[in-house]
């Protein structure tokens, strides 16, 4: 703390903190509910300052990202708590989402490889789960997760060492091939998979005693467990994002970048092709699988059919909307995700649509299929490059 | 004779046969378009498939089938010229993602007009030919009148491509403006229509695929019906050659022949595995067009 205040804002911090007080009287009710608002403020105060020191960014990137992640999960972490069991679900769903997303802008955006079996590569991890859980039920949640990510990237190794010969529309061909050839392949392993009807996970995830012993004896069962896997999920989004900022901008990533834009360059200062490509391939499908290893974890269940080459188009089309490339891109990709379902059917509700007809049951397809041209046409770095243009427009204008 | 004819090989034989026209088909066209513009077209199912609704809306019940397939092929025609003129036409020069996403946002917003104007109800187009198996002493033969019908029709538009490309003046400025652009244009080719004309072509023979497709009794026209044969159409194409029709043809036909006796002898979960199999292999072994390429790139 003294550190922060000698070389960070000092003002900043204090008013912070009256802020958090005042805010802190106001909202709780119980005295419980001061021990998580107070620790809430806490920890993005002394983030929130420890951001504000100068110089910070450029000196020690790796901490300040650190610092900003921790800022960001302890806001979500804070809302959930106050937010519905069905507000959670779907930001649990988004969160999820999102990864996936960034797995993809990474091979995208990075590498400039396009892959169209994203939706596949969440089904093997979203079946890893479910496989492992219902033979070794024992096994932490963490460690499952973590298998599941090890089963995508070794089928990213298989699909990616011949993908590393490819130029885009092959390459977009074969990993469709792949994504129209999944549920085939899980058909043929039915005593495992469990074929079109799926697995059930034997146990739900349940919060640890303490978390449910701190609410209300009014807060019912289902709200603790939603708010929980919404946590679970929010956290392991976190660390997943924060990886991908270190490694966008390590030497790995920069190699990367260099081989999307010019190839006989990279080459020339010694990045290896083939394996920068096969590592991008293989980065975009373990963050897939996390995804779909999540999704096994909110739903309590997996249906193989829901990986369809559908889901890859959506997955295309929210990170082509998001901005490719980009890390905030894949952030609003996976809010839009989470609530398109609802501004649709708010929509079809204030146009007079038949909610039963055809032309309802399309729209999602049709909005997103239109939002993915007009996006590639006109702006082809998604949101997030939209916006990051006009705010670099504005800093030359003002001069700052 | 008769035994043999109707014995299982045969059988295969002739049933792959008469999906493998199709999977030629579909290959040929994207290697049409592929050719004149460098562009692999994701859309190529669903664009036929919006000008198969469009004939059979317009004069569907009054007129019979043939007037629905010239209707049909038109429309075909149309969907492709305007496809090219309005949307494909931005991208030319552009990052090679940025073709392949836009055309796979055109085959969902495609589709779900498709399935909001005429629902996802499989409409039987009532044709002429017969779909069931003509018999040989007693046993079916696995041809019928409908499927002669239909290799027949691919084996028509494939000559006709081949004799359009290789014995006209029109084909040989369409093969003259894909190889080399700036020459033809001052050599008086107009390059900005024929790539128009590459895309008009693409659809025209996509649709007379669709046709087929969907006249088929058992299968009808659904927003979606050439999904699944595009998979198989693009592995047709990758693995033939994306730029060579002739290999497009070849790979189409012998992949239907190995993936109808896969289906027969180990089960329909395998086919599209192996069909992805071979897609991976022939890639691994002969990635074509990638060394040619990359030493006419400009650095």
């Amino acid at each position: 703390m003294a550190w922060l205040v000698a070389r960070g804002r000092p003002t900043t911090t204090a008013g912070l903190l009256v802020v958090a007080v005042v805010i802190t009287s106001l909202v709780t009710s119980s005295p419980r509910d001061d021990v998580a608002v107070s620790l809430a403020f806490a920890v993005a105060i002394v983030g929130v300052s420890t951001l504000t020191v100068r110089g910070l960014r450029d000196a020690h990137p790796v901490f300040a990202r650190a610092a900003l992640t921790v800022v960001v999960l302890d806001a979500a972490l804070f809302a959930t708590y106050f937010f519905s069991s069905i507000t959670n679900f779907n930001l649990a769903i988004g969160a999820a989402m999102s990864i996936t997303l960034l797995g993809l802008s990474f091979l995208t955006g990075a590498s400039g490889q396009i892959s169209l079996g994203n939706s596949a590569f969440m089904g093997v991890g979203a079946l890893s789960v479910a496989i492992w859980a219902n033979h070794h039920s024992s096994t932490p949640m963490a460690v499952t997760l973590l298998i599941a990510v090890a089963c995508g990237t070794l089928v990213g190794l298989l699909l990616g060492l011949p993908a590393t010969r490819l130029r885009g529309p092959y390459l977009a061909g074969m990993t469709l091939a792949f994504a129209v050839a999944f549920t085939a392949i899980v058909n043929s392993f039915t005593s495992w998979t469990g074929g079109d009807a799926g697995l059930q996970l034997p146990t739900a995830v349940t919060p640890p005693h303490w978390l449910s012993s701190f609410f209300n004896a009014q807060t019912s069962l289902l709200t603790v467990n939603t708010m929980w896997l919404a946590d679970i999920t929010i956290v392991v989004t976190g660390v997943a994002f924060f990886f991908m900022a270190n490694l966008f901008a390590s030497r790995t990533g920069r190699a990367m970048r260099l081989v999307r834009d010019n190839e006989v360059a990279a080459e020339l200062v010694g990045v290896s092709l083939p394996r920068a490509r096969v590592i991008a391939f293989m980065v975009s499908s373990a963050y897939a699988a996390l995804g779909g290893g999540l999704w096994t974890l909110i739903n309590n269940s997996v249906q193989p059919p829901t990986f369809s080459l559908a889901l890859s188009i959506t997955i295309l089309s929210l990170v082509v909307i998001g901005g490719i490339g980009t890390i905030s891109g894949a952030l609003i990709g996976g809010v839009i995700y989470a609530y398109s379902n609802n501004v649709i059917s708010w929509f079809t509700q204030h146009t007079g649509i038949n909610q039963q007809g055809n032309l309802a049951s399309q729209l999602p397809g049709i909005i997103f299929g239109g939002l993915l041209i007009l996006t590639m046409l006109f702006a082809p770095m998604g949101i997030a490059g939209a916006v990051r243009r006009l705010w670099a427009r504005r800093r030359v204008q003002t001069g700052a | 004779m008769d035994a043999f004819l109707t014995s299982r090989i045969i059988s295969d034989i002739l049933g792959g046969l008469t999906n493998g026209v199709i999977y030629g088909l579909v290959a040929l066209s994207l290697v049409l378009v592929w050719r004149s513009t460098g562009i692999l077209n994701f859309a190529q199912g669903a664009m036929p498939m919006i000008a198969t609704y469009l004939g059979m809306v317009v004069f569907a019940h009054r007129l019979g089938y043939w007037p629905l397939v010239v209707i049909s092929i038109v429309a075909g025609f149309g969907v492709g010229g305007v496809t090219e003129r309005v949307l494909v036409r931005h991208l030319y020069g552009k990052p090679e993602i940025n073709p392949i996403v836009v055309m796979v946002g055109f085959l969902i917003v495609l589709e779900g007009v498709a399935a909001a104007i005429w629902s996802t109800t499989p409409r039987g187009i009532p044709n002429p030919f017969s779909p069931i198996d003509w018999q040989l002493g007693g046993k079916p033969l696995a041809l019928s009148p409908f499927s002669v019908y239909e290799i027949v029709t691919a084996l028509v538009v494939m000559t006709g491509v081949a004799v359009l490309f290789r014995f006209t003046r029109l084909g040989l400025q369409l093969r003259a403006s894909a190889l080399a652009p700036e020459v033809s244009r001052l050599l008086g080719v107009r390059v900005s229509r024929m790539l128009t004309l590459g895309w008009v072509l693409s659809t025209g023979v996509g649709t007379i695929c669709t046709v087929l497709v969907a006249s088929n009794f058992f299968t009808g026209l659904t927003p979606q019906v050439m999904d699944g044969i595009f998979a198989f159409g693009f592995i047709a194409a990758a693995v033939g050659g994306l730029d060579s029709p002739v290999g497009a043809i070849v790979a189409g036909v012998s992949i239907g022949i190995v993936l109808q006796f896969v289906g027969d002898f180990v089960n329909s979960n395998a086919i599209i595995i192996t069909a992805l199999i071979i897609l991976i292999v022939s890639l691994m072994v002969r990635p074509n067009g990638l060394f040619t390429k990359s030493t006419a790139r400009r650095v």
